[in-house]
């Protein structure tokens, strides 16, 4: 769930923490890897990724809010049928 | 096990902002320009908070050197796309007047207003129709004025939320913050307070994932607090009956619809709505302004669902569009689009309504100068509908009137009202000390279906009548019985109960609006009234909620 730290690269800077407006990393330590304490009070507003110097956090989307879309194949099939 | 307790600290300011989002950021910025000692509680980071945390890009406006020197055609384009208006002519005109003077105070500082030097209009517009939404690249505005705010000496004061504002007779003097992180409450003593919370998120089911409940368009921390704490205090508020809900991709609600270029089609690839045939930033597909119901009708008519299709888009226009989504925080999306291999040329997206998040269009009544009903008191911003110019605009005037009041009143910061201090107090530390019983998530969820069951998408009188009972009883159970077992839990216990009070001015004024109206549809009176084409104010006497119907051209 989002977000997820490297956990071989965070410094511990402590910016993301700083930066979630939900405090997902509640409970994080100064100099400390950050924890992710409330992973599903995330809104996926990407600040904390924005913030982080050493690119160490990514957003993992939660399947429930998958992006679904329509496979061109039948899609060009359809389009090229009509015409 | 020790016993928490609540360590208090008094911060004494002329202007307390509460909510550090656009409009509070504005009104400090502005308040603290006129002099005035200035503070803002935010209960997040004023850098990254609120509906505005990583990015907005359409800004409304009426801008002379495109639109001529006449606003009122604007004026009229506003109104007409307006749903249950609850905002008359003159206080639209004046926020158009004033949305120059904003747009080139942001460029500015830095926030770009323009598109390779010139303005660009595009989206929430009808082909042949004014456009009055200009594309701006948002990404950094919070950083920038939080920047800005700070440089005129405003002091930000972060991770502390406020819940009850501190009033004597009819006048409010402060209000009691708690701290997010430690268990500690922040007493402030203030000549004005300025409210911009925000919208009030969180009530219904979130958007289009209700088993996902931060999976929601506006921000999930904008609960109502301001709404909730007005209310407490007596202030009036207006139409909170009227609710609103948007559309977008399925399922990620942060992206909302307007900055997508494509046409909106059904499964064969034809057109739903009757504006556009072709891909364009500059309309997008606007048939949602227009007929938000078209996703359900669709799947109610075996024609569902209905996609997304930038197909035809050129690659300028599709950077342009990736540029914008960019620009309004939706980098997360943009990456997951990536990872999964989804270019909407290729592959059209699909599209929903958010039905299920009935936001409240209405809130705190302000008038053109921030102020409300109660003395000393202002509100800017998504305490009453206002978006992102609106946020821009009212909070920039609502901190000058609150310098000013602060300034002139000739009061002096009094003595705090320490029974309403050692109650919140009391609650609080009952809530951090009890092991068991629900936490917030338990009664947000309770909350959330009583809403949408009883005063969702169909309302009726034996429907809000039987919301109202079960909405009263699970506040009296979580008043009782909610744990928090950090700061963190506590502010989120602290949030449902502000969300249960305005909750339940919803189903109030619900019942009492006795037309369909907007989203605002009662299946025992299917029609609108054109009697009842005016303000529903609420508010709090002697205990009581009051209402009282007025003319919109109420001021």
């Amino acid at each position: 769930m989002p977000p997820v730290v490297n956990e071989e690269t965070c410094i511990g800077c402590g910016e993301c923490y700083d930066a979630c407006q939900s405090d997902v990393f509640y409970g994080s330590e100064n100099e400390e890897i950050s924890i992710v304490s409330y992973p599903d009070e995330c809104w996926h507003c990407n600040a904390c990724v924005s913030v982080c110097p050493t690119e160490s956090v990514k957003l993992r989307i939660p399947l429930p809010m998958m992006v679904l879309y329509q496979e061109r194949t039948v899609r060009s099939r359809e389009r090229s049928s009509r015409a | 096990m020790t016993r928490i307790t609540m360590k208090e600290r008094i911060v004494e300011t002329d202007v307390l902002c509460i909510g550090g989002g656009i409009a509070g950021l504005m009104a400090a910025t502005r308040a603290a320009e006129k002099g005035a000692r200035v503070t803002v509680a935010e209960k997040a980071d004023t850098r990254f908070s609120g509906s505005g945390a990583t990015g907005n890009d359409h800004f409304l406006c009426y801008l002379p050197e495109i639109h001529g020197t006449d606003v009122e055609p604007i004026v009229n384009e506003f109104q007409l796309g307006q749903q249950g208006s609850l905002r008359n002519r003159s206080f639209i005109r004046t926020w158009l007047l004033r949305s120059e003077e904003i747009i080139n105070l942001w460029d500015n500082w830095g926030i770009p207003m323009k598109f390779n030097g010139r303005y660009v209009f595009g989206g929430h517009a009808f082909p042949g129709n004014p456009m009055y939404h200009i594309h701006y690249a948002g990404k950094d505005q919070k950083r920038i004025l939080t920047r800005k705010a700070v440089e005129k000496g405003v002091e930000i004061i972060n991770r502390v939320a406020c819940y009850e504002l501190l009033t004597e007779e009819k006048r409010v003097t402060g209000a009691i913050g708690v701290n997010t992180r430690k268990d500690e409450l922040v007493i402030f003593k203030a000549n004005a307070v300025i409210l911009s919370t925000g919208s009030a998120i969180r009530l219904y089911p979130a958007s289009s994932t209700p088993a996902w409940m931060f999976n929601t368009r506006l921000s999930p921390t904008c609960v109502g607090d301001g709404r909730a704490m007005a209310y407490r205090a007596g202030a009036e508020l207006v139409n909170m009956e009227i609710p609103v809900f948007r559309c977008g991709p399925a399922y990620f609600a942060r992206a909302g619809k307007a900055t997508w270029a494509g046409v909106l089609r059904d499964t064969a690839g034809k057109p739903v709505g009757p504006f556009v045939t072709e891909p364009s930033n500059k309309y997008g597909d606007p048939v949602v302004d227009a007929y938000q119901d078209i996703f359900l009708d669709y799947k109610k008519s075996g024609r569902g669902p209905v996609y997304m299709d930038c197909q035809g888009l050129s690659d300028e226009d599709y950077q342009q569009m990736l540029y914008w989504l960019e620009n309004e925080g939706n980098v997360g999306l943009l990456d997951h689009l990536q990872e999964e291999s989804i270019d909407p040329r290729d592959k059209p997206v699909e599209f929903r309504s958010y039905h299920y998040e009935l936001f409240p269009r209405g809130g705190i009544y302000y008038d053109e100068d921030g102020a409300t009903s109660l003395t000393g008191l202002f509100a800017a911003g998504d305490e009453l509908f206002g978006g992102i110019s609106g946020a821009a605009v009212f909070g920039w005037l609502a901190g000058e009137k609150a310098a000013h009041h602060a300034r002139n009143s000739g009061s002096t910061l009094g003595a705090i009202d320490r029974i309403c201090i050692d109650t919140l107090k009391q609650n609080i530390e009952a809530m951090r000390n009890r092991s068991v019983g629900p936490g917030w998530k338990e009664a947000n969820i309770c909350l959330q279906q009583i809403m949408y069951d009883h005063t969702g998408e169909i309302r009726s009188e034996t429907l809000l009548n039987a919301g109202l009972a079960a909405l009263k009883r699970l506040k009296k159970k979580s008043r009782e019985g909610l744990i928090a077992t950090n700061p963190h839990e506590l502010n989120r216990c602290l949030e449902v109960l502000n969300l249960l009070d305005v909750g339940e001015l919803i189903l109030v004024a619900a019942e009492e609006r006795k037309e369909t109206r907007g989203k605002h549809i009662r299946s025992d009176y299917p029609f609108t009234n054109p009697q009842m084409s005016k303000l529903l104010m609420i508010f709090r006497e002697d205990g009581q909620h009051k209402t009282e119907w007025r003319s919109i051209d109420h001021q």
